[in-house]
């Protein structure tokens, strides 16, 4: 058995369910910058030291609109 | 002041058209029709639609949807004719790998104001589109069958059920349902129809992976997508038509070869002065200057290789004395007005780009500006409303480069408005 690879990520937003509470952007402010109305404006691929505020960011949304996926997933 | 009026005179001779194909029976349409300038697909000569006893001569009775039917849909490269072009097949393999419940829509709710193509296919062939419909959804098993009408399209919803009652004894598979979208430009948005199909709200949504292999499984299709299903079914070769909607002081929906040049086909529908560019694809599309597009076939793999695309096949042409920019402003505020309001960049960012394209026109603004709001909403909604606007934007500044300059240096180019385009409030 090998090791799986490490699997690189990134963060999504469902813009349905974010309202711009910006809570996201206050734990995680070197991952998430808020655009001039409040919302996130997310990066693309993290970086492996990024992931964990991404995590953090996560778990702060109110309205659970975020989550992590991995890159080359079949959503674009 | 007033701008020449596209009229058609070709027209009204009863199917004799710009580019049009050498045989009659290769052809989509039963005839090429005038439309007035806004609602929907209703023409302003009745054209009558084809019976189902007159289809089943022309063609045939419905073969079986069988599951092969996808590899005859991926080698004969049918693509959506939706706008997207994304190739069938894929669509269908995407859809059958699920396990929930499948349902199969074709979608007949032309939001664009000036798209017509669907409601005219549908009218004129509800047979052909019926066909296909029945075949895809019994080739991927489908639980439901379902027609998506852009709520107002009373002239569609009429076809459509003397159509039904035609063949009601004939039919197998799943009993095809009509289902009345909003009247709203997202009314055709995949993801609404998905939700709405289901009972939901037909509002554009994101989907999470996370759903699970069980969740319901919608695959939508564009009207014309399945009638070329129900032509590649029964081993027709992929015909060499584009059917495409015309803006110009009324719609025309026609027909036409794929090599036809975009000079070729106004001229065919007379318009005698040479417009200045041409809006490709609809209000969410772009614009190409005349000079670029002139001598270009309207076949999409042609326009791709020059990073253009007519989508859903809308052609509006700008004449010469009006100001390109000013249209787009109002296109831009129209799309503004047209968010579902669900998503915060494109609730705030619509508007704000409106008000910098208009800042512009007025010679407030500045490119920099304009370029920087639509940086900000592209990407950024559930749909792809927002970068419908951003892609509106862009072509504008490339396509209107001097007036832009002139406009942003406090020099209006001096063009008038034009008349108002359909659903736009001038």
């Amino acid at each position: 058995m090998t090791r799986a690879p490490e699997v690189t990520q990134r963060l999504r937003v469902d813009p349905v369910a974010c309202e711009g509470i910006g809570l996201c952007a206050q734990v995680a402010d070197r991952v998430i910058e808020l655009d001039r109305w409040g919302y996130p404006k997310l990066p693309g691929a993290l970086v492996p030291d990024e992931a964990k505020a991404a995590k953090r960011a996560v778990r702060a949304c109110p309205r659970r609109a975020l989550w992590l996926e991995e890159v080359g997933g079949d959503r674009p | 002041m007033m701008s020449p009026t596209l009229t058609f005179p070709t027209l009204p001779d009863g199917g004799r058209a710009v580019g049009a194909p050498a045989r009659a029976g290769e052809r989509l349409l039963v005839a090429d029709v005038e439309l007035s300038r806004s609602g929907p697909a209703d023409p302003v000569r009745p054209t009558a639609a084809e019976t189902f006893a007159e289809h089943v001569a022309r063609l045939g009775p419905r073969p079986a949807g069988t599951p092969e039917l996808v590899d005859v849909v991926q080698r004969s490269g049918l693509v959506g004719h939706g706008g997207a072009h994304v190739p069938a097949a894929l669509k269908w393999r995407a859809a059958a790998a699920g396990r929930g419940p499948l349902t199969v829509v074709a979608n007949a709710a032309e939001s664009e104001p000036v798209a017509a193509k669907d409601g005219t296919l549908l009218r004129q062939r509800p047979h052909l589109v019926l066909d296909g419909l029945l075949l895809t959804a019994q080739a991927l098993g489908a639980d439901r069958a379902v027609v998506w009408l852009h709520g107002d399209d009373d002239g569609g919803r009429r076809a459509l059920r003397v159509a039904l009652g035609e063949r009601r004894w004939t039919d197998t598979g799943p009993q095809i349902e009509i289902i009345d979208g909003p009247v709203h430009y997202l009314a055709g948005e995949a993801s609404a129809i998905a939700r709405g199909v289901q009972g939901g709200v037909a509002m554009p949504t994101v989907r999470r992976r996370s759903d699970g292999t069980r969740a319901p499984r919608t695959l939508v299709h564009n009207v014309e997508t399945l009638a070329r299903v129900a032509l590649a079914a029964r081993g027709h070769a992929p015909t060499t038509t584009r059917l495409l909607s015309v803006l110009g002081g009324r719609r025309a929906v026609v027909e036409v070869e794929r090599a036809t040049t975009f000079a070729e086909l106004l001229t065919g529908l007379g318009w005698s002065a040479r417009p200045q560019a041409v809006l490709l694809g609809g209000y969410g599309g772009l614009w190409a200057p005349w000079h670029r597009l002139a001598e270009l076939p309207i076949d999409e793999s042609a326009l791709r290789a020059e990073g253009l695309t007519l989508g859903a096949g809308v052609v509006i042409p700008l004449a010469e004395d009006v100001c390109g920019l000013r249209v787009t402003a109002d296109l831009v505020r129209y799309l503004a007005s047209m968010s579902a309001r669900q998503c915060g960049p494109c609730v705030f960012g619509l508007p704000a780009l409106a008000d910098s394209v208009n800042a512009l026109v007025e010679g407030r603004g500045a490119v920099e500006r304009l370029l920087d709001d639509a940086a900000l909403v592209e990407g950024r909604g559930a749909c792809h409303h927002p970068d419908g606007a951003t892609r509106l934007v862009a072509s504008a500044v490339a396509t209107f480069e001097a007036d832009v300059a002139a406009h942003a240096a406090g020099r209006p180019c001096g063009r008038g408005a034009g008349p108002a385009l359909p659903g736009v409030d001038a």
